[in-house]
């Protein structure tokens, strides 16, 4: 078994956000926390891309790095996850995040900051599997019951993607092929620089 | 001559004291302090059986791409 992933599509990405309800509806997020959430670049004006992010579970996760009480681990199929009973909720793995996936509930007064939410690849947590108290703090285990997470599942264009990384790279990898497109695709230029005209070359052979 | 040498000398040692650049790489592997969490093959589902869990995430992900369901030529 290969690492768990998430693959989102910005060619096919329609900003529904389908996937930021069934995240919420599936976990029963409270307010304020967004584990999953659309970013939209140029809204509004023509050739405008949105992609859905939440924790993209890094081989070489910063947040794990930088918590003091080392409450994150990873577990065997590569999902970034947390102990919510040690997390102090110092914030420190938001500032360390590139994606801005920690969340903390804001809904306590005098700026209280609980205990550090994220997408748990719809893995739950350290709890028993499927268990009431995994469910309160983690939010459901779609993993243990061989379902893959839920804003993937949902995403009506397929555009969100998750599962072995493997596999949904080969999925992306058909999808780019079929397409038949090269450098007039976003964020393409910035993926390869310079080397666009050689990697376009190689996506339409 | 010697002794405003040596004034110099101690002066450049505190002004450049704050220069040097002291490795931050932590030195010791991050160990998970927190409970053991059960593997996703070991729920009541599958008991155990990281094969047949295997299996049905694969079918799950194999599911999203549309061009096998739709029988689309490659």
């Amino acid at each position: 078994m290969a690492r768990m992933k998430f693959i989102c599509d910005a060619e096919r990405c329609i900003e529904c956000n389908g996937c930021v309800t069934a995240c919420k509806n599936e976990h029963e997020v409270p307010w304020g926390v967004n584990r999953r959430r659309l970013v939209t670049v140029n809204d509004g004006k023509p050739g405008e891309r949105s992609i859905s992010v939440a924790c993209m579970h890094c081989n070489d996760a910063p947040c794990m790095a930088v918590c003091p009480v080392d409450c994150f681990y990873k577990t065997e199929e590569g999902v970034v996850l947390h102990d919510k009973d040690l997390c102090i909720g110092c914030g420190y793995c938001f500032y360390a995040c590139p994606f801005g996936a920690p969340q903390f509930p804001q809904a306590g007064a005098f700026g209280l900051r609980g205990k550090m939410d994220k997408c748990t690849f719809c893995a739950g947590g350290p709890e028993e599997n499927s268990t009431e108290a995994e469910f309160k703090k983690y939010g459901r285990n779609r993993l243990a019951e061989g379902k893959l997470p839920a804003c993937a599942e949902m995403c009506s264009t397929k555009a969100l993607l998750a599962g072995d990384g493997n596999v949904i790279a080969s999925i992306y990898k058909q999808r780019a092929k079929t397409r038949k497109k090269g450098p007039e695709v976003w964020g393409w230029a910035m993926a390869y620089k310079e080397d666009a005209n050689i990697a376009a070359q190689e996506v339409k052979s | 001559m010697s002794r405003s040498l040596m004034v110099v000398a101690a002066a450049a040692a505190v002004m450049l004291a704050a220069c040097g650049e002291i490795d931050q790489t932590a030195k010791t592997e991050k160990v998970y302090a927190g409970k053991k969490d059960a593997r996703a093959a070991d729920g009541s589902q599958f008991g155990g059986d990281k094969k047949k869990w295997e299996a049905t995430l694969a079918q799950r992900s194999n599911a999203q791409n549309e061009y096998l369901r739709t029988d689309v030529k490659k």
